[in-house]
């Protein structure tokens, strides 16, 4: 049984102390050589704890607080991905269970998927007439490909055997979706929607440095603005420890759904 | 658990060989596939094979011989190219569950406990039955298997004799008048193997020896323990049955005592003469010797 303070954890928690602590080093010999142009560690900190003191202030328009950007920035993120899930996953069963899906769609979607979000952000301007509907705009159709693909992969690639058995005891249209397709699939789809989330957090930064208002990303370009490089930083590691937290949210659901566990 | 001697239980009554009505009936089946670039793949040529009621027939060759395909013929997974299979009188037109299949290796959705997986078949075939029936059928064969108190584990939790227990409580569950096993004991151990096939004619046994049984094997010993007759197919592509060996040993056969029987070392001995004959090497001047 595993216990929270089991060894494994313990050496998990020193591990990634090791990974922070040589990203420190890191960061402060870049600071040294760069003469303090990049501030160092220490000069972020107080930064960094300057704003997690009032996190959720809000001085008007463009004076909020790191909480409230993150927030907005969050919410974003998530209705895009829901957005983009919502085409994905029925698409992606689709062109996982007809071969004329396939052939018809694949085409399209090689030719999308390595389309910058930037390139999107004008069509997303012009359907919206706004820039937050743009925004989300960019984040669904950027983000809906690995999700699309991984569902399409595991529909698409179910064993001979779980389809004979389908066929040998004579399961329904639905027996078979729901007993051997979707348990099939899931652990696919679940891998697409983490690999999606990815993206999605990483599609904000751009897509709010072009929108504007509220958001981390907009924090970053206003900080430039402002000179605060202190600033930058402290929110380039917000957006990474975020991401971590977003990412290990879907590996947890990921070791939900997996059936082979022993 | 230790396996039992004596299986098959005295008094059933045992019909003879004209006696029995037909189950299975495979016509001039020839079975075809296109392959990639090379025309057609005739596996099975011209085989006709009458089956009665009961009657527990193995199908025996060496790899690659088409008798998996003769057999999927039967359940209905392949189409024949011309011919016709009939089962209890109605012609084949694909699969069915008057016939239970235990595939090869197992088969068993892995996310699926025990339990389910033998439940959902049940309730894909007998939709008519209320819950309780249904978990009522599927508990009693997962009982005479020996599986009851294992039915809340995953696939992945069981052995491989568990497993194949487990697709055979399933085939049986829907009650098929036609149970088809390919190679269902290929990937056991000796000892495991021995037990299943104890198993296997105890749940025959069980339901009065009414299930008609088509085995596919490539283990002589196993054929003639279990089998009513052997029928031994060429070498493909294009195999034809070769010959249909009767075992003319009575039930209940105690596995120890009958290897000592002239019948049975006869049959064997002719099993494996039809088998290697087969295999001869002289092209390349060894001789070969059984």
């Amino acid at each position: 049984m595993k216990t929270l303070f089991s060894l494994s954890n313990l050496l998990a928690v020193a591990w990634f102390a090791g990974s922070l602590a040589l990203l420190i080093a890191i960061w402060w010999v870049v600071s040294l050589v760069t003469e303090h142009e990049i501030p160092d560690p220490a000069a972020t900190w107080t930064v960094f704890s300057e704003m997690l003191q009032d996190p959720f202030y809000d001085s008007g328009p463009n004076d909020k607080g790191i909480g409230i950007q993150l927030w907005g920035s969050i919410k974003r993120v998530g209705a895009g991905f829901l957005l983009g899930s919502l085409v994905a996953i029925p698409m992606g069963l689709l062109m996982g269970a007809s071969t004329v899906g396939m052939r018809l769609l694949n085409p399209l979607v090689q030719i999308l998927r390595p389309v910058s979000p930037l390139a999107w952000f004008p069509l997303g301007l012009l359907a919206f007439k706004a820039a937050e509907g743009a925004t989300v705009f960019i984040i669904a159709i950027t983000s809906l490909w690995p999700t699309l693909i991984n569902t399409a992969f595991g529909v698409s690639s179910i064993p001979q055997d779980f389809k004979n058995v389908g066929k040998a005891f004579g399961f329904s249209r639905w027996k078979y979706i729901s007993k051997i397709l979707i348990p099939y699939a899931l652990p696919h789809m679940i891998t697409g929607l983490r690999l999606s989330i990815g993206v999605a957090w990483m599609v904000i930064v751009a897509g709010e440095m072009l929108s504007g208002g509220i958001g981390i990303g907009f924090f970053v370009w206003d900080s430039w603005n402002g000179l605060s490089l202190e600033k930058i930083l402290s929110a380039i590691l917000i957006i990474g420890f975020v991401g971590l937290l977003l990412d290990k949210l879907f590996n947890g659901l990921q070791q939900l759904v997996a059936y082979d566990k022993k | 658990m230790q396996p039992k001697q004596f299986v098959d239980m005295p008094g059933a009554p045992v019909l003879g060989k004209n006696e029995r009505p037909v189950s299975i009936e495979v016509k001039d089946v020839t079975i075809a596939f296109p392959t990639r670039g090379k025309g057609v793949f005739t596996a099975v040529k011209n085989i006709d094979l009458t089956i009665g009621k009961g009657e527990i027939v193995s199908i025996i060759g060496h790899s690659g011989c088409g008798k998996s395909t003769l057999m999927n013929a039967v359940s209905g997974m392949v189409k024949p190219t011309s011919g016709e299979v009939i089962v209890n009188g109605k012609r084949v037109t694909g699969p069915g569950p008057d016939r239970g299949i235990v595939f090869q290796n197992y088969s068993l959705l892995p996310w699926l406990t025990v339990y389910q997986n033998v439940y959902q078949a049940v309730d894909a075939v007998m939709p008519a039955k209320t819950a309780a029936e249904k978990r009522e059928l599927a508990e009693r064969n997962l009982t005479m298997v020996n599986l009851f108190q294992h039915r809340d584990k995953l696939p992945s939790q069981l052995s491989g004799g568990m497993k194949q227990r487990t697709a055979i409580a399933r085939a049986f569950a829907i009650n098929p008048s036609v149970l088809l096993l390919d190679e269902p004991f290929g990937a056991l151990d000796a000892l495991t193997k021995g037990s299943m096939h104890i198993e296997l004619l105890k749940l025959w046994n069980l339901d009065h020896r009414e299930k008609t049984i088509i085995m596919v094997t490539h283990d002589i010993e196993e054929a003639i323990f279990l089998s009513d007759r052997v029928v031994v197919m060429n070498d493909g592509p294009a195999a034809t049955i070769r010959e249909i060996v009767d075992i003319p040993l009575a039930r209940p056969r105690n596995k120890k005592a009958i290897i000592h029987l002239p019948e049975y070392m006869a049959v064997h001995d002719r099993l494996l003469s039809l088998l290697t004959k087969s295999f001869s090497i002289e092209d390349e001047g060894v001789e070969y010797q059984v």
